[in-house]
């Protein structure tokens, strides 16, 4: 990534301006719209909207230092989301990461039938919006409308639960590995497709069985875009909101805090308080940094030791 | 492709593949049943099977008369929204991914970290600041203050800078100059062409984002009259306590916004280049 | 509030606020003023009115009004009725964009009011107050000042499948004891039916329950607030659910899902406490057992008595950033008073506040889905009169509506006592209303 093309700018006109020039849209656009706005997040975290005089009361707006800091440390629902979001992640990464690889290499071996079909078909769900995608499941999770359980009952098994205190974890992880799935399958089915097939051939002249083929040259190769997709899907559970929130008036399973970014949208949305919203998500908005550029930082240490 | 030994498949990897297949297009087929159901069938007939009483007809006419036509005038708003904002995001991302791929310049580093940690930023962070900042510009209410935050794609830059840095030969830019091309001249006509397939993937996957978005059309826009598809079908889900959700139409809605797009991944499907997502292209 | 704005000027922050001006985030101290003094312009003048509403069909009221005043043109955006549209209105204050017009739900308007939001509408609105019963004027008036013109009401009664309730032979409860007893039987005689579900995701349903029980959860008294959601009314109530829900005689499910839609409709609930405008949902959810509810008064606490509470309703306010308060204020007068107007209002599904609304005009016949009780209107207009609320909605009712909204749910599922939610929704409230500034009475 940080190859680059030698110098040939200098000694031509207007050329050293070229890049800037180019990069100023995207710049100017970063900054009104991405970085302005952080730094206003920051400022209103700083303050609060305060009684003035007793009685009804009018509320102003206040300078209020840390207070808001201080709060959404305090604040135990906050932690609790964070708890349930790791609780879902801890199901939804790896699903969504194992599936999509799983389907990727079946994708790229040979002698697989309707890969056409499959491969459409499983990236499909990515064009649904989450707000759709947390809706139409809900109607399957739902006993009395589910036709999961109808069949069930059919059958004489008993209704599954999907709302039950462990299950809700998968339910919700469900949606979104649904959606997510073929978008990361297709980018690793891609890759794969980029490899030399040469490659192979040896293995397979000596004998490797198909399965071994994926596990000890396919899967190694893959390594950067696996790196790549498990960020953003970890982004992904990071920014976790529109599944839960869709499903929770459905359920008493699901509070209105149940994940992070709920709880900033509770605060600002429900409460109205965007002042302590805004405080609590430029620390998520913090971790969430942290947290990336550790993971990115971990799987760089390991490709670059593996390549030694 | 390479052609293996033996030419029949083999059971397991087939059922395996097939069964994703079918875990994703399950749920989409539930939409197209229940879609069909009248809202007396809805909630009462087996969901796992269609209805022939007229439903889908009924729903559709019935989505049809919603509001003088307010459903189509929401798809349109989309295709605007998702379709103009998609292609600006295309135009300004790849003059800035080609100018940090093949350019050394002050600043480069600064510019594309500050770009890049752009995209952990969470909406819910931005919507608020954005709408006051946009309304001190006047564009909130308008398909701008939809539009413009929408064009700034920190993912869509990566992607570019890393589809020129791949794709585009220095041999044929230092040809470029040699014969005296502009700098822009050679982006414009030279480097473009070369990078349409990353384009289109960029595209493709901005005009998905955008269409899908709720949180930032839902802040910016007060008149129903410019909604996109997710904020009018979400103001049908969520009405007065007196006035429970709509959801024949909202359920035959989701499925009417779902076409377009499968449409446009079906159309654009050859042009993909996604394996870009990872960084790995070939040079 | 100027030395910080000093220190702030030098930070980078402030360079972008000092781009937006002070209307950015200041505007709410500078709006003060306008907000208090009374309106001013001639309500007559031309003008151009923007309407945020959410009920379905306000635009034949709209219409109505359009095509008797041509100068005076007013545009609706229809909106989701959620708790994000209060937030999305106060941002739209605070940036100088908000409608003229708002639908506001009454237990918002404090929260509108303190935030400097709303005209004070005293002066415009005064010469209809005798339209309205003097309870519901109560609903939009605060410290002296009235904010809004009342729209619709949502008095609480009790729907029943009459066809169920004949052939398990049960008799409709008139008091909360009969209720809790005829759960069980329900239970007994068929364990594919429920009498009803407890739905705990809606606060504003439990506090209408709290109102018939003769709660009061906020009142200012001389400047201070005296907060009482954990009163012994409250705890009552939330005890009596409670029981009946853990002990498994009632479902503990919400209410407006694609689950609780299908069991309305095939019988697996035969009873729905809900409010006047039930009808008009359960044509909506309950298509295929048209003509099978009735209506009844509320269950009571004490045999002998007649109360009921209040569930939904809406009002119409004017914001306080509008430029033409006097002809958005002609508006809502207009809209909630109008004989024509009013009609129109019960055709689309609203419970007018107005008592020539509830007496007359479109009220005449039952609702179309009620053929099974030709006399609902009467019976509804008996009811109504019955109904009290509390003595004010609190500045932060949308903190305990919250508060109330995490917690019970939680408390359903665990199985928990449902009165200690009240506690910890009373301690959540009190403490918000510190945080903020309030003085608090007791507390």
């Amino acid at each position: 990534m940080t190859r680059q093309s030698p110098a040939r700018s200098s000694g031509r006109r207007g050329a050293a301006a070229a890049p800037y020039l180019m990069t100023a849209p995207a710049v100017v656009l970063f900054v009104v719209f991405i970085l302005v706005p952080i730094g206003y997040a920051i400022w209103l975290s700083l303050h609060a909207m305060r009684v003035r005089g007793a009685g009804f009361g009018i509320r102003t707006e206040v300078f209020v230092g840390l207070e808001n800091y201080l709060d959404a440390f305090m604040d135990s629902a906050f932690f609790e989301s964070l708890q349930r979001m790791l609780a879902y992640g801890l199901v939804m990464v790896p699903a969504t990461m194992g599936l999509a690889l799983l389907f990727a290499l079946l994708l790229d071996a040979p002698r697989v039938g309707g890969k056409r079909y499959s491969r459409i078909t499983i990236f499909l769900p990515y064009a649904v919006p989450g707000v759709i995608a947390s809706l139409l499941w809900g109607f399957i999770y739902l006993p009395a409308v589910s036709p999961i359980s109808t069949a069930l009952e059919a059958i004489g098994l008993p209704a599954a639960d999907f709302f039950g205190d462990v299950s809700i974890f998968f339910s919700v992880a469900n949606i979104a590995v649904w959606g997510s799935v073929g978008f990361n399958m297709v980018v690793l089915y891609t890759t794969l497709r980029a490899i030399p097939k040469e490659l192979y051939d040896a293995a397979r002249l000596d004998g490797c069985a198909e399965w071994q083929i994926a596990l000890k040259i396919k899967i190694p190769l893959l390594r950067p875009a696996l790196t790549m997709t498990s960020v953003f899907t970890l982004i992904g559970m990071l920014q976790v909101f529109s599944e839960p929130a869709t499903l929770r008036p459905m359920t008493n399973a699901i509070t209105q805090d149940w994940v992070p970014l709920m709880r900033v949208y509770q605060q600002a949305f429900v409460e109205n308080d965007i002042y302590l919203g805004a405080a609590t998500s430029v620390l998520l908005a913090g971790a969430t940094v942290l947290l990336s550029l550790g993971a990115l930082g971990v799987f760089r240490v390991r490709n670059t030791r593996s390549e030694r | 492709m390479s052609v293996p030994r033996g030419t029949r498949p083999k059971t397991l990897p087939t059922i395996v593949l097939a069964l994703g297949g079918v875990y994703a297009v399950l749920p989409l087929l539930w939409v197209v049943f229940a879609a069909t159901k009248t809202s007396e069938e809805l909630f009462t007939t087996f969901s796992g099977w269609p209805s022939f009483n007229g439903g889908l007809t009924g729903n559709l006419a019935a989505l049809n008369d919603y509001g003088d036509g307010r459903f189509w005038l929401w798809m349109l708003n989309s295709l605007i929204y998702a379709g103009g904002g998609a292609f600006l995001t295309v135009v300004i991302s790849a003059a800035a991914g080609y100018a940090l791929a093949k350019y050394r310049f002050a600043g480069q580093r600064l510019i594309f970290g500050a770009l890049l940690a752009g995209v952990l930023v969470p909406q819910i962070t931005l919507a608020i600041p954005q709408y006051l900042l946009l309304s001190e510009m006047g564009l909130v209410g308008t398909y701008w203050s939809v539009i413009l935050p929408s064009v700034i794609s920190p993912y869509s830059i990566y992607l570019c800078r890393i589809y020129a840095d791949a794709a585009v030969p220095d041999e044929i830019l230092e040809a470029g100059r040699v014969d005296g091309s502009s700098e822009f001249r050679l982006l414009w006509s030279v480097a473009a062409p070369i990078m349409t397939p990353g384009l289109v993937t960029v595209f493709l996957l901005q005009f998905i984002a955008i269409w899908n978005n709720f949180l930032l059309p839902y802040i910016m826009l007060a008149n129903d009259d410019l909604f996109p598809l997710t904020v009018g079908l979400y103001s049908l889900l969520n009405r007065g306590a007196s006035q429970p959700a709509l959801y024949t139409l909202v359920i035959t809605g989701s499925l009417l916004s779902i076409i377009p797009i499968v449409a446009l991944f079906l159309f654009l499907q050859r042009f993909w280049r996604l394996d870009l997502v990872a960084g790995s292209v070939k040079g | 509030m100027h030395s910080r704005r000093t220190f702030l000027a030098s930070s980078a922050a402030m360079l972008f606020l000092s781009a937006c001006g002070s209307g950015g985030t200041d505007g709410t101290g500078d709006a003060a003023a306008p907000a208090a003094s009374p309106i001013g312009g001639d309500e007559n003048a031309a003008a151009t009115l923007t309407f945020w509403a959410w009920a379905e069909n306000i635009q034949r009221v709209v219409d109505l009004w359009n095509s008797k005043n041509p100068t005076q043109k007013v545009a609706l955006s229809g909106q989701a009725a959620s708790d994000e549209l209060i937030a999305k209105f106060l941002t739209a204050v605070k940036a100088g964009n908000a409608p003229d017009i708002l639908q506001v739900e009454y237990q918002s308007l404090p929260t509108l009011i303190t935030n400097n939001a709303l005209q004070d509408l005293s002066s415009a609105i005064g010469d209809v107050k005798s339209a309205f019963p003097a309870g519901t004027w109560n609903l939009t008036s605060f410290g002296g000042a009235t904010y809004a013109v009342p729209q619709d009401v949502g008095p609480m009664m009790l729907f029943y499948r009459a066809d169920i309730f004949e052939d398990m032979g049960l008799k409709v409860p008139t008091t909360w004891e009969e209720f809790g007893a005829l759960a069980e039987t329900v239970r007994q005689k068929d364990d594919k039916r429920y009498l009803t579900t407890f739905s705990p995701g809606d606060a504003g349903w439990l506090a209408g329950f709290a109102q018939q029980a003769g709660a009061s959860w906020w009142t200012n008294d001389g400047g201070a607030w005296k907060v009482a959601i954990d009163d012994p009314a409250t705890r009552k109530m939330l005890s009596f659910w409670g029981g009946l829900v853990n002990s498994g005689a009632l479902l503990g499910d919400p209410m407006y899902t694609p689950q609780w839609n299908s069991q309305m409709n095939d019988g697996t609930i035969i009873a729905w406490p809900s409010a006047v405008w039930g009808s008009g949902v359960l044509a909506g959810v309950a298509p295929s057992s048209k003509g099978k509810w009735k209506m009844a008064p509320l269950p009571q606490w004490n045999a002998g008595e007649q109360f009921t509470g209040f569930w939904g309703g809406s009002s119409t306010a004017v914001s306080a950033s509008s430029k033409q308060k006097a002809q958005a204020a002609k508006f809502a007068k207009w809209m909630n008073t109008d004989p024509e107007a009013l009609k129109v209002l019960v055709e689309i599904g609203l419970y007018p506040s107005a008592t020539a609304g509830q007496t007359s005009g479109g009220l005449d016949a039952a609702p179309e889905y009620m053929t099974g009780q030709p006399d609902y209107y009467e019976a509804a207009a008996q009811i109504a009169q019955t109904a009290r609320g509390f003595s004010s909605w609190g500045p932060n009712t949308n903190v305990s509506y919250g508060a109330f909204e995490d917690l019970m749910p939680t408390a359903v599922k665990d199985r928990s006592d449902f009165a200690a939610v009240a506690t910890k929704v009373q301690e959540l409230s009190v403490a918000d209303l510190k945080k903020q500034g309030y003085e608090v009475a007791g507390g």
